[in-house]
């Protein structure tokens, strides 16, 4: 049963992995420009901060829920260390004061989820709005600008040729693979994603393990922020609005289900590429930016109708 | 239980949602004297309308479980394509009117066929199908408002029968047939059936699928005659029309006492919690509250709000 479940989970990544390759493909054959260093270690770098939130929302939803309020916690974290940046205090103090209240507001999701019973959708849905609120009230609606030199490293810093951003991101996914797959707390997480009732009873602490999942979505939420007003030199309290819906994309391009308990990081790093490539590919190909949602709405239908026939074919 | 007893506790539940109201009322009309004012009063029954038009048709798709997230980009897609219609290729505006609807209702059609047939879940092909519609509004308006429409199609938002807007009136006409299906058609029981429990239903013989179809058509349809009825009021089609209006009309549903798992509710209370959001933004505007604050403090009455609901489903429980 497990081994045959396996094997279906790497049927499904291969799928995806060959759909990946083909539009590479054909989009190197349409534009000279795409397969160039500079593109994509472009692509990489607009993926990154979409991959770190992504990681978060996988863990969200392998125990069968949802996070809609990761941009808007993006967008509060990053205001609120801007100022602290501004204030005066250590870069390094900020920076974790920032990831402090991403953290604790994921927590504060996890707690009405958990203690007060509301379902996620909901819960997340009124932090978003709530957060944003806050942001807003906090700036009085204006972009924080002229940030310190030395904390701007996060966002635009290079190590070698490649950017600093992607390999945060790329530490953030192997991070969350170890954490999934090669702990008791991953193993955990899926078995309550599976049945949250008999996780309950074979004792796992099931309301401890949602309110640390939503809280690592905050977490990772607040350290998207930091590069990207890093990269932007200015915090503005509409950023990340619409985040949510590229990372809930990625998850489930990448094959992670909706009912929890199945999927992988694995799978959210080629749906978080896919997205990315996409996006790259319109533009390379002077398509207008009008298009993009409608190409992206249309891929997640796909995506997801063809994983709903890869689980019936089982 | 026997029938009595069940539409007590339902009145109960409903009278509560009624009182809030009430009790903001009251204390909004002490603390601004502008508050009850009759050109106020209508000024919030028309801002409300709209959102109170889409969440009925929520109401109908959170009653059976599910939800729809593409009620905005519905709403600036219809709105967008009878106005171009117009505009662009000279069409009669009813007929404009017409078309924009059918096209609304098909993409309920395409929701409920991604749904049911393609067997995902409601959040995820809502949310599919809302991106899909909002880039079909910027490349249908290339990014650009479309207005110039005329007095006949603008009468539809911002005309008045008496002293009524036509949309309230359009709002009272859309409740009352919502009201007669869920509470005096098969479809209706259906509809309840399939929310308190599928696989009941299934057993008992109920067509889940064609149901379920059905109730997203209903839900694009208020959303496009929605769309519509903004364009009017506006004197304008902006591509970006109701944009997070699918949460507004989400709240409304949850304030009105639906249950999200489905299965219990009423657009009566749908109705009571548009005008219960319609009325706190109204009073938030009168105490001049800036829009930023008003933010926080609907983002804490939502939640205050479902806290509420889950609270007295328990009590119902025990009792």
């Amino acid at each position: 049963m497990k081994k045959s479940e396996k094997i279906n989970g790497y049927g499904e990544r291969f799928g995806l992995i060959i759909a990946f390759f083909i539009m590479i493909i054909t989009i190197s054959f349409l534009s000279d420009r795409f397969l160039t260093l500079p593109n994509i270690l472009n692509i990489l770098r607009q993926s990154s901060i979409n991959g770190i939130i992504a990681v978060g929302m996988t863990m969200v939803i392998l125990t069968a829920g949802i996070d809609l309020s990761v941009g808007s916690i993006l967008g509060l974290t990053a205001v609120i260390t801007a100022d602290l940046l501004h204030s005066g205090i250590p870069v390094f103090l900020a920076i974790l004061l920032g990831l402090l209240l991403g953290f604790c507001i994921g927590f504060v999701n996890g707690l009405l989820i958990t203690k007060f019973k509301i379902p996620p959708f909901i819960a997340t849905l009124g932090m978003m709005t709530l957060a944003r609120g806050l942001a807003f009230t906090y700036t009085q609606g204006k972009p924080i600008t002229g940030l310190n030199e030395s904390f701007r490293v996060i966002g635009t810093g290079m190590i070698g040729s490649i950017p600093l951003p992607v390999i945060i991101a790329a530490l953030v996914f192997f991070l969350g693979y170890l954490f999934l797959k090669r702990s008791r707390h991953g193993e955990n997480i899926y078995a309550l994603g599976n049945n949250e009732t008999a996780a309950e009873f074979s004792g796992i602490p099931v309301k401890r393990y949602i309110s640390l999942v939503y809280a690592l979505s905050g977490f990772l939420s607040a350290l998207a922020g930091m590069i990207l007003i890093g990269r932007l030199d200015s915090a503005q309290p509409i950023i990340g609005q619409g985040y949510e819906f590229d990372a809930i994309a990625a998850v489930v391009v990448g094959g992670t289900s909706f009912t929890g308990g199945h999927g992988s990081v694995w799978g959210t790093l080629i749906g978080v590429l896919i997205i990315a490539v996409i996006n790259n590919g319109l533009n390379l190909l002077d398509v207008s930016s009008f298009y993009e949602q409608v190409v992206k709405g249309v891929v997640i239908a796909i995506a997801l109708l063809l994983h709903r026939l890869a689980q019936k074919k089982n | 239980m026997n029938l009595k007893e069940t539409d007590i506790k339902d009145f109960l539940r409903r009278y509560s949602v009624a009182m809030i109201l009430l009790i903001m009322v009251i204390s909004l009309s002490l603390f601004s004297w502008r508050f009850l004012r009759p050109a106020n009063l209508i000024n919030i029954s028309l801002q409300t309308s709209i959102v109170a038009i889409v969440a009925i048709g929520m109401t109908f798709t959170i009653l059976t479980g599910g939800i729809d997230l593409s009620v905005g980009s519905v709403m600036a897609l219809c709105g967008a394509l009878a106005s171009g219609c117009i505009v662009r290729n000279g069409f009669p505006i009813y007929t404009a009117i017409l078309l924009a609807l059918i096209i609304g209702v098909g993409i309920g059609f395409l929701n409920g066929l991604l749904i049911v047939k393609g067997n995902i879940p409601p959040f995820v092909a809502t949310l599919a199908v809302m991106a899909i519609s909002r880039g079909l509004t910027l490349v249908y308006t290339q990014g650009r408002p479309i207005s110039g429409m005329g007095d006949d199609f603008v009468y539809w938002g911002s005309g008045k029968i008496g002293v009524l807007p036509v949309p309230v009136i359009i709002l009272f006409i859309i409740f009352l047939i919502s009201y007669i299906i869920l509470r005096h058609t098969r479809f209706g029981l259906h509809i309840y059936a399939i929310g308190g429990n599928e696989e009941t239903a299934r057993l008992a013989g109920i067509n889940n699928d064609k149901s379920k179809i059905f109730v997203y058509m209903i839900s694009s349809f208020t959303a496009a005659l929605a769309g519509i009825l903004l364009t009017a009021r506006l004197w304008s089609a902006q591509p970006n029309a109701g944009v997070g209006l699918e949460l507004e009309a989400i709240a409304a549903t949850v304030l009105g006492g639906t249950s999200l798992m489905g299965g219990y509710g009423g657009t009566g209370g749908t109705v009571v919690g548009a005008f219960i959001m319609g009325v706190l933004a109204n009073g938030l505007n009168l105490l001049e509250i800036t829009a930023d604050y008003q933010r926080v403090i609907k983002g804490i009455i939502f939640i205050l709000a479902v806290m509420f609901d889950i609270y007295t489903k328990k009590e119902k429980k025990k009792g």
